[in-house]
């Protein structure tokens, strides 16, 4: 490990350490769990350049059927989770078979109508999925004779899930199928011909960021009760979309620091006034006109900037900062 | 089953079909021309329904509301594009999109402080109210009215595509926009254009939508879905494909309505997924 990653990873353990005390547990534990969601869908959208605009039917999907079983059967929380992985990972690569046959604008309109259709179907099928009221009453089984119903324990249990997530993505990204995902990113008919296929290597992508954003999806039923229809509904799949483009994406850790930015405000002003997603517009459209790099691009430039001016040859170090 | 119900539940799908042509073509144009798809397309439909809503409140007159509605979103389009998406022409169509997405959100949540969040409803006017006999089944005035000018005006975007000068220019920027700047053509309005006229098409196809279906500000949602459907069946700039997608999805929709109406939207999906099973390029697409 170089000296980065260390400091890195130190960084990210004091995060997980220091978040509970200075922010509601619930809150805390959700930004870990929506972190989890914006590293499955930063690999397809930072590394492959594949802009999903559905992710939120892998991480619905997972959530209803994990919270099913976990209902009805009162099945073990382990089964609960690798359902969800399965579930998310299966539904993201049916998904991904029709989508990534066709590129660029085509890809993400149809991620965003097959999104739809999951959508309108959990929204009609009211006797399992409860239609506009969610599905309410998801247990939360204990893990070895522990109970984590106290929210510090489910805290701690979650945060423990998004560091295997984490290191497991760094892992990958950090592979070959990461440089080639990469490769695939910056020139597609390249890549080809180097005689990747390019159409596989997009759809593994797709399923592996089907498989945390269902991992995302169970934790998420577990944590407040309840499957919500929002949960599998378009503009959930616009919020981890907008989370990591905040955070910035393209690097591991933009959607870790977009997810708590997202969460943290949303869950602020989500209590004062009931037109938030207004604001949540706004904060769209400027962030959009105006930061475009996100909070990474910010910090990169903000350091280049007082690098520049304590000697003005390493004003260099700006045009390599990180997209 | 009886036939006259089926008759009308083929005719409610060729009028709702029609519509989905006009969001699709609409849509199509905006895509094919700005290269992104444009998210806020279901929360424009969804304004026009209410623009329709207000001058009906203050003025009452049917033909004026129609008109003023798809002229109302037509030029927040053009503010959209020049305000918003102009600016991001160098920062890439991920943005632009995502702009769009929010957009939609401040749209929607617009209505909803300015009108209310409780669905409303708009009668036709006087003289599109009641039914006519068409031999096999009595059939709402209003619905045929919709279909007869949805495809006017569908007939007006394809005569002004293939006929005139401008269109010629606009299918050329869908085509290959470098060549077209090239030939010293301001491309820059033809993206304003192209984004005016889409937002229209919508505007107008929501107005026309709410004496039947009613208002509320979510309207929109499963429309944006259905316009994505009819382009990724369609193929971008796609007319004649346009039309034949939406009154595909319209009359698939409304003949399962008649059997299992819980998976009406839904089964307009199921319908896209399984198409671009056997043909990934869509019905008609070439790309």
């Amino acid at each position: 490990m170089s000296r980065e990653t260390i400091r890195q990873l130190l960084v990210v353990l004091a995060a997980v350490v220091l978040l509970p005390i200075f922010v509601r547990h619930a809150i805390a534990t959700e930004i870990w769990i929506f972190a989890i969601f914006g590293l499955g869908l930063n690999l397809l959208m930072g590394y492959t350049g594949l802009l999903s605009f559905g992710q939120a039917t892998f991480f619905g999907s997972a959530a209803y059927v994990a919270g099913y079983l976990l209902k009805y059967y009162g099945i073990d929380i382990f089964l609960a989770l690798a359902i969800g992985i399965v579930v998310g990972t299966v539904s993201a690569a049916g998904v991904g078979y029709l989508c990534v046959q066709r590129s660029g604008l085509y890809f993400i309109m149809l991620t965003f109508a097959l999104n739809q259709m999951f959508y309108f179907t959990a929204y009609q099928w009211t006797t399992v999925t409860g239609g506009e009221d969610g599905m309410p009453g998801i247990p939360r089984p204990s893990i070895f004779g522990f109970d984590i119903h106290p929210p510090l324990a489910y805290y701690a249990a979650v945060a423990v899930l998004f560091l295997v997530s984490l290191w497991i993505m760094q892992r990958i990204v950090e592979s070959p199928l990461g440089k080639i995902l990469q490769a695939i990113r910056e020139n597609e008919l390249r890549a080809e011909a180097l005689g990747y296929n390019v159409p596989r290597m997009k759809l593994l992508a797709f399923a592996v960021a089907g498989a945390f954003s269902g991992l995302a999806g169970v934790l998420y039923a577990m944590l407040f009760g309840i499957v919500p229809l929002e949960s599998i509904g378009f503009v959930f799949s616009g919020n981890v979309v907008f989370a990591t483009l905040i955070g910035g994406s393209g690097s591991l850790y933009g959607p870790v620091i977009g997810s708590f930015v997202f969460i943290w405000l949303s869950e602020s002003v989500s209590t004062m006034w009931a037109r938030w997603p207004l604001l949540l517009g706004v904060a769209f459209v400027i962030v959009v006109l105006f930061f475009r790099g996100g909070v990474v691009e910010a910090w990169a430039r903000f350091w280049g900037w007082r690098a520049a001016h304590r000697a003005p040859a390493a004003a260099q170090v700006d045009a390599d900062a990180p997209r | 089953m009886k036939i006259p119900l089926l008759v009308s539940q083929v005719l409610n799908g060729l009028a709702t079909g029609m519509l989905y042509a006009l969001m699709g073509i609409g849509l199509s144009i905006i895509t094919g021309v700005l290269n992104i798809p444009n998210f806020a397309h279901g929360a424009l439909f969804a304004l026009g329904a209410y623009i329709l809503f207000t001058i009906m409140q203050l003025v009452g007159n049917f033909w004026l509301a129609l008109l003023v509605a798809p002229l109302g979103v037509g030029l927040l389009g053009v503010l959209i594009e020049y305000g918003g998406i102009r600016p991001l022409y160098k920062a890439g169509h991920d943005y632009q999109l995502l702009l769009t997405f929010g957009l939609s959100l401040i749209v929607t949540e617009g209505i909803i402080i300015v009108w209310s969040p409780v669905g409303m409803s708009q009668l036709p006017p006087p003289l599109l109210r009641g039914g006519v006999d068409l031999g096999i089944t009595f059939y709402p005035k209003y619905r045929l009215f919709v279909m007869v000018t949805a495809a006017v005006l569908v007939l007006g975007a394809w005569l002004f595509l293939e006929k005139t000068r401008y269109g010629a220019i606009m299918r050329a920027g869908i085509e290959d926009k470098e060549m077209v700047s090239l030939l010293g053509i301001d491309i820059h309005r033809l993206f304003t254009v192209a984004f005016a006229l889409g937002c229209g098409l919508a505007g107008i196809a929501g107005a026309l939508t709410a004496p039947i279906r009613g208002l509320n500000p979510w309207m929109g949602v499963d429309m944006l879905g259905i316009a994505f459907v009819v382009v990724a069946l369609a193929g971008l700039g796609n007319l004649l494909g346009s039309i034949a997608a939406g009154l595909l999805v319209g009359v698939a929709q409304s003949l399962v309505a008649l059997f299992w109406p819980e998976a009406s939207v839904a089964v307009i999906f199921a319908v896209m997924a399984a198409i671009l099973l056997v043909r990934p390029q869509g019905l008609f697409g070439i790309r």
